[in-house]
């Protein structure tokens, strides 16, 4: 049994079929890329693992546990032990980059003290210790998407999802990125499923590409 | 070689003008007119009005109602605005659309209404109606669709995206109250001083129920004694209030202005087993607040007599008010969508505040400074006319359509704007060919609006309304007082229908779209 299992998954906005009939197995630890041109489901799929979509058919299963199947969420998103990093980083404008990191730890009730150490070492490891109080608009793109990136790991979750989170950024960049993501999945061992529509994204981080094409896997 | 004048500029303050000759200049001389006596400087009326035995426990009644109507409205109107926003309540569309009426009707009708049902259920609460207990009820229900629909709106503008990042590791509970409820926090506190400022100010309700309050000593100062000079010392420290309550507000939105991507759609909370008694609790909220006052009201409008005498005596009042209403709220249009597109270019906080100022400024206030700077031979032209009137609604309500216009044109790519100027349009061209046409469903919300609004107004029409050209509603408190009442409830039957439609026209302008999670 593989630890992710989505089984023949569909899903519709509208009459737009977003996802027909899709089945993806992902092992644990594994780096997967999704890779496919806009609008083929890419996204779809990560949202519907992160409960933010439910299927209308077929079944997700995440480490033995039936997490969706038709119709319905039958474990909601904060339960299902995952990170997620938006395209556009959806960084709260109101917190500062500790309040962005400290909420998930404090909406899973982790000991203050031990919350801001994780905060600290997070942001060290993505090299933003010095950026702690800013807010989201004075901070630099890349280091948005550094704290984005801590944001969603500070939870120590199992699974990492990824929605084109360095399509704004230049090459270089990109790269600084990707090295401190991988350094990051092999220090936590977090399962990546990372979306884009970039080969070379998908080359430089996957341990598995899975070409997507009208909701399908190809 | 001289500075081109440009187009924008001069259209700038020529909006800046009429909101200055509408707002400012009347303000300013009624200030100046509270501290001169046959034309020396004079504290008389203040001294006058702080040692009288009245002026504290009015100034207290009026801090008191105004507080207590908030607290209402705050406890209501905050959680009913998230419930309408943020679940999958059933018939919520509905139910805030009902809640809604009371807002577009003249408030001293909700007060009339309670007064038919206290009358047949005795004297004990006829008592607690006329007095502080009643002032609140029906001033809450008058204006918790402010808080409500405030809250709506800003919870609605929440981008989901930051909602859908904080499910990941949080249930709905702390996402409202950490996320959601602090990015709209902007919308909530200006609903919340908005309504503290307009219960401040409310001349109709506290004077029907007989509930002594500042307004209230300024407005029989100046229409029952004449004495304009203790008349406008009397309306300086509510005209004060506002201007605080504007800086307190303005203090608070300051690094709190987020700008959102707006995605057009918004996450809903599945109630599960709560849906059945929160819809219960909502259906009773509006029996309470809404239908049974109204009811009690129109209960014997509809008989054909009384209608055909209502007729008889205020046919003319009921054109003259939808005509009235009708030209100020096509001016307010025009100025709101003009003022609002300046402030998206960044002349934002002056402007803004300005017109909020005079939003927040009592009506009795505005109406004294108006009469106060028009009534001169040379201005007898505005001051015998309805251009008065229409001075008075540009003043008060302009905050309301630049509101709605800036929201609206936020929404808009400035980019859009900016391709235009690149292929060498000038201003106009592009305000008449990009932004308006892109703008039509803001134009048609800010003239419904401002048509409400104008409709539903008391004190200006009261107090600027030419000689025998008085509308509707300031006809209708007249006839109160001798009228029989079945034609007093035919006339505010007729009122009410003339509110109602464009309220009917905006619950189809103003979409509902959301995502059950």
């Amino acid at each position: 049994m593989s630890y992710i299992e989505v089984d023949r998954v569909s899903k519709s906005f509208g009459e737009r079929v977003a996802m027909n009939k899709l089945s993806l197995h992902i092992e644990r630890s594994e780096r997967l890329v999704l890779f496919g041109p806009s609008g083929c489901g890419k996204t779809t799929v990560l949202r519907l693992l992160a409960g933010l979509e439910i299927p209308e058919q077929g079944s997700i299963r995440i480490d033995g546990r039936v997490v969706a199947s038709a119709g319905k969420n039958l474990v909601p998103p904060e339960k299902r032990d995952l990170g997620m990093v938006f395209q556009d980083l959806a960084l709260w404008p109101h917190m500062t980059v500790q309040q962005n990191l400290m909420f998930g730890l404090n909406a899973r009730r982790v000991q203050k003290r031990e919350a801001e150490a994780r905060v600290r070492e997070m942001l060290q490891r993505v090299g933003l210790e010095h950026r702690i109080d800013a807010k989201s608009h004075q901070l630099s793109g890349g280091e948005q998407q550094r704290v984005a990136l801590a944001r969603a790991l500070v939870s120590r979750p199992s699974i990492l999802l990824m929605d084109e989170p360095l399509s704004s950024l230049d090459d270089e960049r990109k790269r600084a990125i990707a090295s401190d993501l991988l350094g990051l999945q092999s220090q936590f061992g977090f399962t990546l499923i990372y979306v884009t529509h970039d080969r070379s994204e998908a080359d430089m981080l996957a341990s598995r590409v899975c070409q997507m094409r009208d909701g399908r896997v190809v | 070689m001289g500075r081109t004048v440009r187009t924008e500029n001069i259209v700038l303050w020529l909006c800046i003008a009429l909101v200055a000759i509408a707002g400012l200049v009347p303000i300013v001389v009624m200030a100046v007119e509270s501290v001169r006596h046959n034309g020396h400087f004079t504290l008389d009326h203040y001294r006058e009005l702080i040692s009288s035995a009245r002026f504290r426990p009015l100034f207290g009644n009026s801090i008191q109602l105004a507080l207590a109507t908030t607290t209402v409205c705050g406890l209501i109107g905050v959680p009913a605005g998230i419930l309408f926003a943020k679940s999958d309540l059933s018939l919520r569309s509905g139910f805030m659309w009902l809640l809604t009426v009371p807002l577009v009707l003249p408030p001293y009708f909700v007060a009339l209404g309670w007064a038919r049902v206290v009358a047949r259920i005795g004297t004990i609460a006829s008592d607690w109606l006329f007095g502080f207990g009643g002032c609140v009820l029906v001033l809450s229900s008058v204006f918790l669709p402010i808080t409500m629909l405030l809250t709506f709106a800003s919870i609605l503008n929440v981008d989901r995206r930051f909602e859908e990042a904080a499910r990941l590791v949080s249930g709905w509970p702390g996402v409202l109250r950490r996320v959601t409820l602090p990015l709209s926090a902007p919308g909530i506190v200006f609903s919340i001083v908005l309504v503290f400022l307009l219960a401040m100010g409310e001349l109709s309700v506290p004077s029907f129920l007989r509930y002594p309050t500042l307004p209230v000593l300024s407005f029989t100062q100046f229409a029952a004694s004449y004495n304009f000079g203790a008349a406008t010392a009397a309306a300086v420290p509510l005209a004060a209030i506002a201007f605080v309550g504007v800086l307190v507000e303005s203090a608070f939105l300051r690094d709190r202005d987020y700008t959102f991507r707006s995605t057009g759609q918004t996450l809903f909370i599945s109630l599960r087993h709560w849906k059945s008694p929160l819809a219960a609790l909502t259906a009773a909220l509006c029996f309470a607040l809404v239908i049974l006052p109204l009811s009690a009201l129109f209960a014997d409008a509809f008989s054909p007599a009384a209608m055909h005498e209502a007729m008889q005596r205020a046919g003319a009042s009921v054109v003259r008010s939808v005509m009235y209403s009708a030209v100020a709220a096509t001016i307010l249009m025009a100025l709101g969508f003009l003022l609002g597109h300046f402030m998206r270019g960044g002349r934002q906080r002056v402007l803004s505040a300005f017109t909020l100022a005079l939003f927040a400024i009592p009506g009795t206030v505005l109406s004294i400074g108006l009469v106060r700077l028009w009534n001169t031979p040379g201005t007898w032209f505005i001051y015998a006319t309805p251009a008065l009137l229409i001075l008075g609604y540009t003043a008060q309500y302009c905050a309301v359509t630049t509101r709605l216009s800036l929201a609206g044109l936020m929404l808009i790519p400035t980019s859009l704007d900016e391709a235009g100027r690149l292929s060498g349009a000038m201003w106009a061209r592009r305000l008449f060919r990009i932004s308006i046409p892109l703008s039509t469903r803001t134009l048609v919300c800010a003239w419904l609006a401002a048509y409400i609004l104008c409709l539903r107004d008391v004190p200006i029409a009261l107090m600027t309304a030419p000689p025998g050209g008085d509308p509707l509603r300031a006809r209708i408190l007249t006839l109160m007082a001798n009228g029989a009442p079945p034609m007093i409830a035919s006339l505010c039957l007729i009122m009410a229908i003339a509110s109602l439609i464009p309220l009917a026209i905006l619950t189809r302008v103003i979409p509902s779209r959301g995502i059950i999670e």
